[in-house]
């Protein structure tokens, strides 16, 4: 999404273009993706992993952005914070974003860390009124500070707080209605949060604004029987993909990506999997609205008009 | 908590993170904060939610070791050797001390291991492990160039095009990634050799111990100078001896490799500014010019291979 006049909330409205179907950069997969084409339409990189002087990474990261479309997506923004926002870090993600023109920029609802530490670890927030108006606060000025809106993604997380005044999704819909700023919806990480937690992972998505919705991420998870673990280190299983398809008929032609970040398999694992949500995206729209939308079917990296919700 | 039952969000953050990131564990931490009279009765219950299948400090457990086992991982990353040195039980162990000491102050894990090797040589492993200071600046300093500023390396041509009358007024500047080391310890023949060691183990399974707790420390013996197991053989550790290495980056692939004394001081002297001619005055004590014009021309050669060159001046 190209910068734009961020100033109304409201004037953010506006779902960037459709991606198709990508797989995140990890560089284990360097020589592969740059060997020649890929199945997948476009890379979401982690942005503080190229938030650096040199080197390979940015090196490919430059020969990957010339022949794909590139969501930044950081780890280390720490929106939900008491700590001031880290002006140094907002400074090189900018540098970042006008280097590398990216499709979108994209951040996690949470915390990592306080007191000027940082856990590196998405840490989950009291879904208050306190923290509602703390983090659309930072997430305007953020917003402000880069020049174009941004998204945020829901995490997984393991523990809650009781004296939270709103369920998650609501305080998710809200940051977004308030700021403008999107929604990246992790499927998997409702599928593990609704497990931990006890609701049902449908009527997260449910309360979610379909016009809100910019991405999607699918990811595999553990089981540690007393719970499940957002590990990135597995396929997405079939419970995951079911709500995936319930996420496509609600929300229409989003983009999205498969992450895996452990115990890394060869690309074509991943493009195996990006292809399984192609084929259900393109299916449940086929089968929702008689017809694909002009420019969706077949995903083409090229992006395509919007679909109502 | 604020009266009324209200969140404060700031205050729930910092006990957040005491409880996350205390060594021993959670439930230690809150009995600390209990004995302290920070937190009182069941207030952690009441802050946070959980059941029978999982209370509340089972689950900031997970967040607990979450926190001590990815910073673990990405300093084993950093410091390969350092691990494979110490044997993942004494690594852990030592990664405990040091994030207590050295919490990570940065939005990127990249700096992470940045304080280690000084935290090394004062760290009470030291006095059993001398070097161990040393082989960790080494793994640093490969670890810290991956990523450094590029910078085109200085050509053949741009050195021939020097008027060969005024060659030994020129003077070098290198490329950013690139660094000279100077250790007390032969490290970088032990660096080899548990490099040759570890090829033949599964380094993944020793990366992540095998702790189930969080950053508890982890029983093992203290290794000692001596020669220990480790990796795929026995490694003899390194001899204290005055030693040199240079690491740089070529190719986007970080190299390494141990120099003589005569290198290491010419370099020093190029990197301070100095001619080559000054290069050659310094060879030349104990040798004839010749020989050490042919000696500083078989440097400046292999220094143009390795590409740590940038440029060349004359004044």
């Amino acid at each position: 999404m190209s910068p734009r006049d961020i100033a109304d909330p409201q004037a953010a409205r506006e779902r960037p273009p459709f991606l198709g179907h990508g797989v995140g950069l990890r560089r284990d997969h360097f020589d592969r993706v740059l060997s020649g084409p890929t199945g997948v339409d476009w890379f979401e990189v982690i942005s503080e992993n190229f938030m650096v002087e040199g080197g390979r990474p940015l090196d490919v990261l430059t020969r990957v952005r010339e022949r794909y479309p590139v969501v930044l997506h950081g780890v280390s923004l720490s929106i939900g914070s008491t700590d001031p926002l880290d002006e140094a870090y907002l400074d090189r993600l900018h540098a970042l974003a006008r280097r590398f023109e990216p499709a979108w920029v994209s951040d996690h609802l949470c915390w990592t860390g306080v007191g000027g530490r940082n856990a590196h670890d998405l840490l989950p927030l009291p879904y208050t009124e306190q923290a509602l108006d703390h983090v659309v606060r930072r997430v305007l000025r953020v917003q402000e500070r880069l020049g174009r809106p941004i998204a945020l993604e829901n995490v997984s997380s393991y523990v809650a707080y009781r004296r939270s005044e709103m369920p998650e999704w609501e305080f998710l819909a809200e940051v977004a209605r308030r700021s403008g700023c999107g929604i990246l919806l992790d499927i998997n990480n409702i599928f593990v949060s609704s497990r931990n937690h006890g609701f049902d992972p449908r009527t997260y998505l449910n309360h979610i604004p379909p016009a809100t919705v910019w991405q999607f991420h699918l990811a595999g998870h553990s089981n540690k029987g007393t719970h499940l673990l957002d590990t990135h280190d597995h396929a997405v299983i079939d419970e995951v993909w079911g709500l995936y398809r319930g996420a496509v008929t609600r929300f229409g032609a989003v983009s999205s990506l498969i992450e895996w970040d452990d115990r890394i398999p060869p690309f074509e694992r991943l493009e195996n999997e990006s292809q399984r949500a192609r084929a259900i995206h393109d299916e449940t729209l086929e089968r929702g609205a008689g017809r694909l939308p002009a420019g969706v079917a077949g995903s083409a990296r090229a992006a395509g008009p919007e679909t109502g919700p | 908590m604020k009266p009324g039952g209200m969140i404060d969000l700031r205050q729930a953050q910092e006990l957040f993170w005491t409880l996350i990131t205390a060594p021993e564990g959670v439930r230690p931490a809150i009995e600390d904060l209990e004995r302290r009279g920070v937190l009182k009765g069941r207030a952690i219950d009441e802050m946070f939610t959980g059941d029978e299948a999982l209370p509340a400090v089972e689950r900031l457990d997970i967040y607990a070791n979450m926190y001590f086992y990815r910073l673990l991982d990405c300093l084993a990353e950093d410091y390969p050797k350092v691990r494979a040195a110490l044997g993942p039980a004494h690594f852990h162990n030592l990664v405990t001390d040091y994030l207590l000491r050295h919490p990570s102050e940065h939005p990127s894990l990249r700096h992470l291991g940045r304080h280690l090797p000084r935290f090394v040589a004062s760290h009470p492993l030291a006095a059993r492990v001398p070097w161990l200071a040393d082989l960790a600046r080494l793994d640093w300093a490969r670890a810290d160039l991956f990523d450094a500023p590029d910078a085109p390396p200085l050509s053949r041509d741009a050195l021939a095009a020097l008027p060969q009358e005024r060659a030994g007024e020129a003077r070098f500047t290198m490329v950013p990634a690139f660094v000279l080391l100077r250790f007390d310890h032969e490290v970088v023949r032990y660096w080899r050799a548990l490099d040759e060691a570890e090829s033949g183990g599964d380094p993944d399974d020793a990366a992540h111990g095998r702790a189930t707790g969080n950053a508890a420390r982890e029983g093992a013996e203290v290794p000692d100078t001596h020669d220990h197991e480790e990796g795929a053989g026995r490694v003899a550790t390194p001899a204290r001896r005055r030693s040199w290495a240079r690491v740089w980056r070529k190719d986007f692939v970080v190299h390494h490799c141990s120099l003589d004394e005569e290198e290491a001081q010419s370099l020093e002297l190029l990197r301070s500014g100095e001619s080559i001619a000054r290069v050659c005055q310094r060879l030349a004590a104990g040798r004839g010019v010749p020989k050490a014009t042919e000696r500083a021309g078989r440097m400046i050669q292999s220094w143009l291979d390795d590409g740590i060159l940038a440029g060349v001046t004359l004044p």
